[in-house]
């Protein structure tokens, strides 16, 4: 006869535990939730409970020319943002992590620290110093302060994939014969790939969602997303914004998982 | 295979100036031979390695390589196989790709490439694993897998830093006698770093025992463990008694200790301590005067006959006490 299965003896830490966690996800997706009721709210004001779901707020946000001229100047504007910051920031943290600098661990103590100069500031600067130089305020300005903002967070994924590099595996590579440009492209690129790709959606992101540093930086006619919403709101405060949020929230999500999917960004996870 | 010489000549290599790790070495290695650098940790054995496969450059001294002079040879031109002891496998592809990749940088055409593969895979007893990654195998795999890498693309010279390290006993004994066998079917010249005295014993053809960067003496098994030179080396390698008064000191294995009547032996003394062994049992046994003397009782017949207390009397040739050099 075989005996009866052992039940699992309750674990008041594990409950507490997870009940935890389930608080902290609720307290993080709630303010979504909001949004996402006020933009399938047809009436022009937040109301609880919703009165009915409808799309108009996103027609308005579709339909509008100024809205989606400012949305695809920021999706290309964020897309090469991207692009400069992966590269500029890989190679940043590699020449931290492995090149012989003088104050590299100042530098590298730097990135790695949350960053610390308020991105209004940032603006500001930047303005006065296009303003002084006559460079005036060309979108690639803009692209460049928002990679200036962006290529921190590259290099700090990348230095935490450097950080715990096994270099006997690049080492390995080299006894077999690879020359050292080599043994970057077979072996170095792919191993720290995920750790920039990481960065690289933070880049993204940074640009996508940049509010303060545009401020400063965009032309009339040549606004990003936004700076377009904030100006909205100051004389409408509808359902159109909560569109629009949804919209750069799913955009976001968008990014992440294709990166996911092409790279997949669990590989950084485990290093 | 071919299979190349190797010469350390007067070798030297510090680290930031002050960390002296090699000290004047001087090695000549056979073709084909099985040659094992033998130390405590932080001797210097890893240096020395990585001095003749090219990733440390000596701050003097020449390194060697079937004649030719490569201490300015960049790694990737000096054609050697090498094991490290993490392995060092690439994560990101199979195993295939990894037993290949020395192949692909010597353009060896496709085809050919994996028939070597398959070869090297089937040597190594993994046929059957060339899709898996690393991190889907066992310890012992990985390490095959290592040593399927370097050997495929038929290196003069195999370079092993502590390979069987990670291993738990049985399976690294194993690998011991795989290891080995392999070596002497391929013929090459193979240059093993332990800090593991029995497995130097076991495998190799020629040992360098070395002490803080120094090479204290380089000889057969038989040699440094029957003859060692030094006080050092006769310590590092199996248990030995020290034996002093009167000339130089002298090295006596448990071994060459016989167990006789305590009348009329050299020494008389009690058994403090008996520790059965299995095969043999090491009793440490204190004389009226002088030093405890550690003896090896083997069992031939039926198992250990003397336990603590016992009175025992302690005796052998003059000519297993072997003069050490002060
Ligand atoms: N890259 C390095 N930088 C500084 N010191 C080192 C370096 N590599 C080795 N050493 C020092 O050199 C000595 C010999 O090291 P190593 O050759 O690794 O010894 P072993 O392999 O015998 O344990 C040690 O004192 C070690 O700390
Ligand atoms: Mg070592």
């Amino acid at each position: 006869m075989s005996a009866a299965p052992n039940r699992r003896p309750f674990d008041a830490g594990r409950a507490a535990y997870l009940a935890l966690n389930a608080l902290l996800l609720a307290f993080l997706l709630l303010p979504i939730a909001i949004v996402l009721v006020f933009a399938l709210n047809p009436t022009p004001y937040i109301s609880f409970p919703p009165v009915g779901v409808s799309l108009r707020w996103f027609e308005k946000f579709f339909g509008s020319a100024e809205f989606m001229n400012a949305l695809w100047l920021s999706l290309w504007v964020a897309s090469v943002v991207l692009v400069l910051s992966i590269v500029i920031g890989a190679a940043c943290a590699l020449a931290l992590a492995r090149g012989n600098l003088p104050g590299r661990a100042v530098m590298t103590a730097f990135f790695m620290s949350p960053l610390m100069v308020p991105a209004i500031l940032t603006g500001l600067a930047l303005f006065q110093a296009y303003l002084l130089s006559g460079i005036g305020r060309p979108v690639w300005g803009l692209i460049a302060a928002h990679t200036l903002v962006a290529v921190p967070y590259v290099i700090r994924t990348t230095l935490a994939v450097l950080h715990n590099f096994d270099r006997r595996i690049e080492e390995a590579a080299a006894v077999l014969g690879a020359s050292p440009t080599r043994v970057f492209f077979e072996v170095t690129l792919p191993l720290i790939r995920p750790g920039v790709f990481a960065g690289g959606v933070f880049a993204f992101i940074v640009s996508f969602d940049q509010f303060p540093v545009s401020l400063f930086l965009v032309v009339p006619k040549g606004e990003t997303l936004p700076v377009v919403l904030f100006n909205y709101m100051k004389f409408d405060l509808d359902g159109a914004i909560a569109a629009a949020s949804m919209v750069s929230i799913l955009l976001a999500l968008s990014v992440v998982l294709v990166l996911e999917r092409l790279i997949g960004l669990k590989a950084y996870v485990k290093l | 295979m071919t299979s190349a010489a190797i010469k350390l000549d007067q070798v030297t290599k510090t680290f930031d100036g002050r960390v002296m790790a090699v000290d004047a070495v001087t090695l000549d290695i056979a073709a084909g031979e099985f040659f094992s650098l033998l130390g405590p940790s932080g001797c210097g054995k890893t240096t020395s390695l990585r001095m003749i496969a090219g990733f440390e450059h000596p701050d003097s001294g020449r390194v060697h390589v079937g004649g030719k002079d490569i201490t300015d040879l960049p790694v990737h031109r000096r054609d050697m196989g090498m094991v490290f002891q993490s392995y060092a496998l690439f994560p990101h592809r199979t195993v295939a790709e990894n037993v290949a990749f020395g192949l692909r940088m010597r353009e060896v055409p496709r085809p050919e490439i994996e028939r070597r593969v398959a070869a090297a895979l089937a040597q190594v007893a993994l046929t059957g694993f060339e899709s898996r990654k690393p991190g889907q195998l066992s310890g012992g795999q990985q390490q095959r897998v290592a040593l399927a890498r370097a050997l495929v693309v038929e290196p003069p010279v195999l370079l092993c830093d502590e390979p069987l390290g990670a291993l738990d006993r049985k399976l690294r004994q194993q690998m011991q006698f795989e290891l080995k066998e392999l070596q002497k079917r391929l013929g090459v010249t193979l240059v093993f770093v332990t800090h593991d005295q029995e497995e130097a014993l076991a495998m190799s053809d020629r040992i360098a025992v070395m002490n803080g960067g120094k090479v204290e003496q380089v000889g057969t098994p038989t040699e440094i463990y029957e003859r060692p030179r030094t006080r050092f080396v006769a310590d590092f390698i199996g248990e030995i008694n020290i034996l002093e008064g009167g000339g130089p000191l002298r090295a006596l294995r448990p071994e060459k200790i016989r167990l006789v009547a305590p009348d009329g032996a050299r020494l008389a003394g009690t058994v403090e301590t008996a520790n059965y062994l299995g095969g043999s049992t090491l009793l440490r046994v204190q004389p009226t005067t002088g030093p405890s003397m550690l003896v090896r009782e083997t069992h031939a017949g039926e198992r250990a006959s003397r336990t603590p207390g016992d009175a025992v009397g302690l005796t052998w040739n003059d000519s297993d006490a072997v003069a050490l050099e002060s």
